[in-house]
């Protein structure tokens, strides 16, 4: 090359061209730098539809978002009633805690100018330190469709309806190990399931077991507070899955078929004894005595057993269990899943007194003043009637009393037109038994379909089962024939009225709609209430009972210190987990009041 | 007359040098006799913070360890977790991910025709490729929202898809780019000053370079033709129309001769990409990350940066967390062994532009 | 990928079953062979591979804790440019006072990989010469890429947390305490983290 490159040199200098032309830089702040509509800025979150479940701020990993309470957010179930705080002095706007938010309140927003001269200001709570500007300027999000949020439930096998009605075996078929795994994988170990599951349970934990492929630590942590988890992972009213925190944009954790899965899975390995039979504390002879060996009287005499207590339950049917025993239909529950967990608790020194009953077969006085402590679990026997003309004609009958005959092993006649009134768990029960015996079965309600108090997933198992539901009707009057047998229900058609204090809307009769629905048999399913008169009035005078329960404390102990109760006639959730959890908490409560 | 041999610190902060590092030079006047490549200035430690974090947290420490262009630590991190659990990624994310890979190539290219040019006291140049690449860090920040750090290319795909109006808006930037890249020539490859800086300097001898582990522009600068987009082809690039350059030579001239013919080729990648992109989706979701565990096994893979190849070696042990994430830069070898070896002779006015002519960078030697 | 396309990646590993003692072996996919063998042969595997199959480029070396087994993996990652295979030769020794040779004789940007591992791992390279200071400065604990080193412990020990966020609160804790629950101790290591 030439020392003097001509080219070289001249071809620099035609930069110069570019004097004149408008700058590619903009002046700020007079223009300020639009922000793209993705952009990670700083965090927005909206703070009622926040559930504090911390997902951001396990997630972050740099640390930088605290749980914190902050006034007017006050806890309850569902939401934790903290929300994230983020340090923006450790935050690299990765957005993960946008990405796994399950309820979508958190995001980033277009705004990233933030100048301070006091550190302390890099701490700020998305949605309050930028309430105004926060929500217009949201640019980074999640929707259902990019959050890393599972919200697909792994679905349940289960027989399909026609074949369902042919027999009653069991119609769900459970997780298999896959399945579970995968199902167990989408929990985000939250724990705000907890506060709703009225025993308590810890299921983040025994959920997280499962999903690291530990069964036997998940049926470990299941018997810490549960004495018949095979019981309530077929039927437990599961509680906690409405407030589990994929429900905000999907599908609930399914909680209870997880536990299902742990315990199904050591049905007869070895490990059970190990875990049901754990180290029993030695005798320290005190005496309980239990009434009722339904699931609050049993939960009481396994873990007052495992604690070296002396157990006797006094039960006036053949068979433990209570109403889900007697009341729970063998296709959701078998007999022998029951026994199974029955005979557990035999195993470690529960003894069970069967066909007495208390008040008849034995003293209550006699019970109370031969024990430490009494705990009655004797739920709701008896069953409420419509309180329409007609009811004592032969076909119309209650539902728990056409149930309890079945369960027992007996049959009752009620033809093969079936009328099922009520909405609620034990009427969908009664349709469908009543369709396992061949009837044709049509549910009246009076409110809508989308009111109905029973599970979704009944009413949905019933439809399959060829349930028929007529909502919004009210039964007026039983007809019957001659020989006083039912012939048909008399019912009326009912419009929904807006409840002006903002309830749920109210069913009214519309005159003149009238009609006659030719049936051979009535079956009411509206409630039950308790039976007590098996306490001697002297006594009774001492208990309070208010609405027809038992009024307990904390501690489930009544207003005579020695006698406890759970239970149905106890509680107002009235379902198993309530029961379980009531025995629980008065085994706590005995064994403090007893060995201080 | 023997000249006396004095110690000269050049770096830890030295604008001639990317990021922060420091090369001890022992000189007789004017002339290099021994270089030592003193690092630890950027060590944070990622590949340890990797083992306690699950594996996508540790996806968004690893764009990190490269500045202008992290988006290949982000693909070569995602690849190896996806051949190790062996899932699938869509068609669609893999022209996403290409796409993205050439536009950050740019990026890169328009910063290193900064970084030279200045070395050689030329500052205009990289006022001017400076200011256009920001037209790039538009696009990434319409396609990721955010301009530097994309974390966008994750396992499974990529996080969103194409912005509406993107793909106009990149080709339109491409054009523009194109058209600049004469406007660069004449200031920089036809000036005689950038050649006669270039040209004989920093000599890699041909015979040594792929024994010594030169990779990228370097290596190809040598003549020697090898670019892991053709020799392991990973996302689609095998299906894409493009050619590797390779130029004897081996000085600094030559590395820059393929670089600028490498830039126009990415220009043209981005088109063919935007081009032949399937629909359909973007991403195969992962399970809730707080539980999701890869099975245990290893990978490497690799990919071609602008600086040349990237490898990523992946270990995990069943958990939920990697076991080991090693990540080996183009500077691990062309900053600590390649570059001690090549400063020896040469001018210390020399030092810093050969090292912008391999693309040191420290953060990837310590990481 | 069908059984005939890998026909180079099986000849190397023939080859090589042929003349040294494999503890393991495989075709991992294409473009990927790998072989396990004991320490003692590493430097006889890498010289053949490079002298007589033209593996001729290092492209990798690395290290993995096994702390359960009591033993390092280290694994040299090597680069046929015709053939266009990487070769893994992976080896394990032990954890405690575990030696490999050095060498960067073959390679000399093995030196570079070499120190690092000496440096964070504490593993020794018979003969290696370089400075033993690399990434780290003026460190006095435990070379930090063993698993035994508890980064989260260390941080805690050299660094102050910032004040002002001491407020903060565990979510599972917080509701466990507006009920009665008592969870037991073997469950907490279940609970999340
Ligand atoms: C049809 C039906 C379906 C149901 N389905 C579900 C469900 O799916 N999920 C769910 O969680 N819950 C369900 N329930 C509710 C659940 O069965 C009850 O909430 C639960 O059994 C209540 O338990 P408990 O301990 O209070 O007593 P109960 O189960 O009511 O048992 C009381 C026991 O005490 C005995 N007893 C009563 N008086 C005396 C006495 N004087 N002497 C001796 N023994 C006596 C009774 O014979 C009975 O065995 C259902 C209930 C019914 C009726
Ligand atoms: S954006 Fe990333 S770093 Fe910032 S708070 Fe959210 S998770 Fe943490």
């Amino acid at each position: 090359m030439a020392f003097f490159d001509l080219k070289g040199l001249l071809s620099p200098v035609t930069g110069l061209k570019q004097f004149g032309k408008k700058p590619h830089t903009i002046m700020f702040p007079d223009v300020a730098e639009h922000a793209s509509d993705r952009y990670r800025g700083l965090h927005f979150n909206k703070l009622e539809d926040c559930i504090g479940c911390g997902n951001c701020s396990t997630i972050c990993m740099n640390e930088a978002i605290d749980m914190i309470q902050i006034a007017g957010y006050e806890g309850k179930k569902g939401d934790s009633g903290l929300r994230p705080r983020v340090d923006n002095g450790r935050c690299c706007w990765c957005a993960l805690c946008v990405e796994v938010c399950p309820t979508g309140s958190l995001n980033l927003t277009k705004d990233y100018i933030f100048v301070t001269p006091d550190a302390n200001d890099f701490l700020w709570t998305p949605g309050i330190d930028n309430k105004e500007k926060g929500e217009e300027n949201i640019s980074f999000y999640s929707d259902k469709e990019t959050s890393l949020s599972d919200y697909s439930r792994v679905p349940m096998r289960e027989l399909d309806g026609d074949v369902r009605i042919q027999s009653f075996a069991e119609a769900v078929l459970g997780y298999n190990e896959e399945e579970a795994r995968k199902e167990a994988s989408r929990c985000i170990s939250c724990g705000l399931c907890t506060e709703s599951c009225p025993d308590h349970m810890h299921i983040p934990e025994y959920i997280n077991a499962i999903a690291r492929e530990n069964d036997e630590d998940a049926l470990r942590i299941i018997y810490d507070n549960n004495p018949l988890p095979e019981m309530c992972g077929k039927v437990c009213t599961r509680r906690c899955e409405d407030v589990c925190a994929m429900t905000h944009r999907g599908d609930a954790i399914a909680i209870r078929w997880l536990k299902r899965y742990a315990t199904e899975t050591a049905k007869n390995a070895e490990i059970i004894k190990e875990i049901v039979n754990p180290e029993i504390k030695e005798a320290n002879g005190k005496k309980i005595s239990i009434i009722g060996a339904g699931p609050s009287g049993l939960t009481a005499g396994y873990y007052l057993a495992l604690r070296g207590f002396d157990v006797t339950i006094y039960e006036a049917k053949a068979k433990a269990g209570g109403m889900t025993f007697y009341g729970i239909p063998k296709y959701r529950l078998p007999a022998e899943s029951l026994e199974k967990q029955v005979g557990y608790m035999q195993s470690i020194g529960v003894k069970i007194n069967f066909n007495t009953r208390v008040g008849k077969d034995i003293d209550f006085k006699e019970i109370y003043n031969n024990s430490d402590a009494v705990f009655m679990g004797v739920g709701f026997e008896k069953p409420w009637t419509l309180g329409i003309t007609g009811e004592d004609l032969n076909g119309s009958l209650q539902a728990v009393t056409y149930l309890d005959v079945i369960n027992g092993g007996g049959d009752m006649e009620i033809g093969d037109k079936v009328a099922v009134i009520g909405g609620g768990n034990v009427a969908i029960d009664a349709a469908r038994v009543a369709r396992r015996k061949g009837a044709d079965v049509t549910i009246v309600y009076r409110r809508r379909v989308e009111d109905m108090p029973a599970d979704w997933e009944e009413i949905e198992g019933a439809e399959d089962e060829g349930v028929h539901i007529m909502p919004q009707g009210i039964p007026i009057e039983v007809i019957g024939d001659k020989n006083g047998k039912v012939t048909g229900l008399k019912f009326a058609r009912a419009e929904m009225i807006p409840d002006p204090d903002g309830g749920r809307p109210r069913p009214k009769q519309i005159e003149g709609s009238e009609e006659i629905m030719e049936v051979t048999s009535v079956i009411g399913a509206i409630g039950q209430e308790g039976d007590y008169s098996f306490i001697p009035d002297d006594m009774k005078n001492q208990i309070k009972i208010e609405r027809g329960r038992f009024v307990v404390d904390e501690n489930k102990q009544t207003t005579l210190p020695k006698l406890f109760a759970g239970g149905d006639s106890a509680n107002r959730t009235a379902d198993a987990i309530s029961a379980i959890a009531d025995g629980f908490r008065a085994v706590k409560a005995i064994e403090k009041m007893l060995m201080k | 007359m023997r000249e006396k041999t004095t110690t000269l610190y050049l770096g830890p902060q030295h604008p001639g040098i990317t990021g922060n590092m420091m090369v001890k030079l022992q000189v007789q006047g004017d002339t290099v006799v021994k270089a030592e490549t003193h690092v630890g200035y950027l060590h944070r430690g990622f590949e340890k913070l990797m083992e306690r974090r699950n594996w996508l947290q540790s996806f968004t420490i690893v764009c990190r360890i490269c500045v202008p262009e992290p988006d290949p630590n982000e693909e070569n991190y995602s690849r190896a977790v996806e051949e190790i659990e062996g899932r699938e990624v869509p068609e669609r994310a893999k022209y996403i991910r290409v796409m993205t890979l050439e536009l950050a190539r740019i990026a890169t290219y328009l910063l290193w025709y900064g970084g030279q040019s200045g070395s050689a006291g030329l500052y205009t140049m990289g006022q001017w490729s400076v200011g256009d690449r920001n037209y790039i860090l538009d696009l990434f920040e319409d396609l990721t929202g955010g301009r530097i750090y994309h974390m966008y290319i994750w396992p499974g795909g990529v996080r969103r898809d194409l912005p509406k109006g993107f793909k106009d808006k990149a080709l339109r930037t491409m054009d523009y780019i194109e058209k600049r890249l004469d406007d660069y020539d004449k200031l920089l490859f036809e000036n005689s000053i950038f050649q006669k800086r270039a040209k004989g300097v920093g000599i890699i001898d041909k015979k040594k370079a792929v024994e010594w582990g030169v990779v990228g522009p370097p290596l190809r600068g040598c003549g020697i033709k090898s670019d892991v987009r053709i020799d392991d082809p990973y996302e689609v690039y095998d299906k894409l129309d493009f050619e590797v350059p390779a130029m004897e030579g081996g000085d600094v001239w030559t590395r820059a001769l393929i670089r600028r013919f490498e830039i126009r080729q990415s220009i043209n990648l981005v088109r063919q990409a935007l081009d032949k992109m399937p629909g359909g989706e973007y991403y195969n979701k992962i399970p809730n990350p707080h539980k999701w565990t890869i099975p245990a096994g290893d990978a490497f893979v690799k990919t071609e940066s602008a600086r040349g190849e990237f490898g990523y070696y992946m270990v995990s042990d069943g958990g939920n967390k990697p076991r080991r994430v090693h990540v080996k830069g183009p500077a691990y070898v062309h900053g600590v062994s390649l570059l001690e070896n090549l400063l020896e002779g040469e001018n210390i006015a020399d030092v810093s532009f050969i090292m912008n002519s391999l693309g040191t960078c420290p953060p990837e030697i310590e990481r | 990928m069908s059984e005939n396309k890998l026909n180079k990646e099986q000849l190397l590993l023939d080859l090589l079953k042929k003349k040294f003692i494999l503890n393991e072996s495989a075709v991992r996919r294409a473009k990927r062979v790998e072989v396990k063998v004991d320490p003692k042969e590493i430097i006889p595997v890498l010289l053949y591979a490079k002298e007589n199959s033209r593996y001729i480029s290092f492209a990798h070396m690395s290290c993995v804790d096994w702390i359960e087994d009591g033993e390092f993996e280290v694994v040299y990652i090597l680069w046929n440019p015709e053939d266009k295979i990487n070769l893994f030769v992976k080896t394990r020794i032990s954890r405690d006072n575990g030696v490999l040779p050095n060498i960067d004789f073959i390679w000399r940007q093995a030196n570079t990989y070499e120190r690092e591992i000496r440096e964070m791992f504490g593993i020794q390279f018979e003969g290696l010469v370089g400075r033993q200071e690399f990434i780290l400065e003026d460190w006095e604990h435990m070379p930090p890429m063993r698993r035994d080193f508890d980064t989260a412990e260390f941080v805690k020990k050299t660094y102050f947390k910032r004040p002002g966020r001491e407020d903060a609160k565990d979510v599972r804790e917080f509701v466990q305490e507006r009920t009665d629950e008592e969870l037991p101790d073997f469950a907490k290591k279940y609970s999340r983290d």
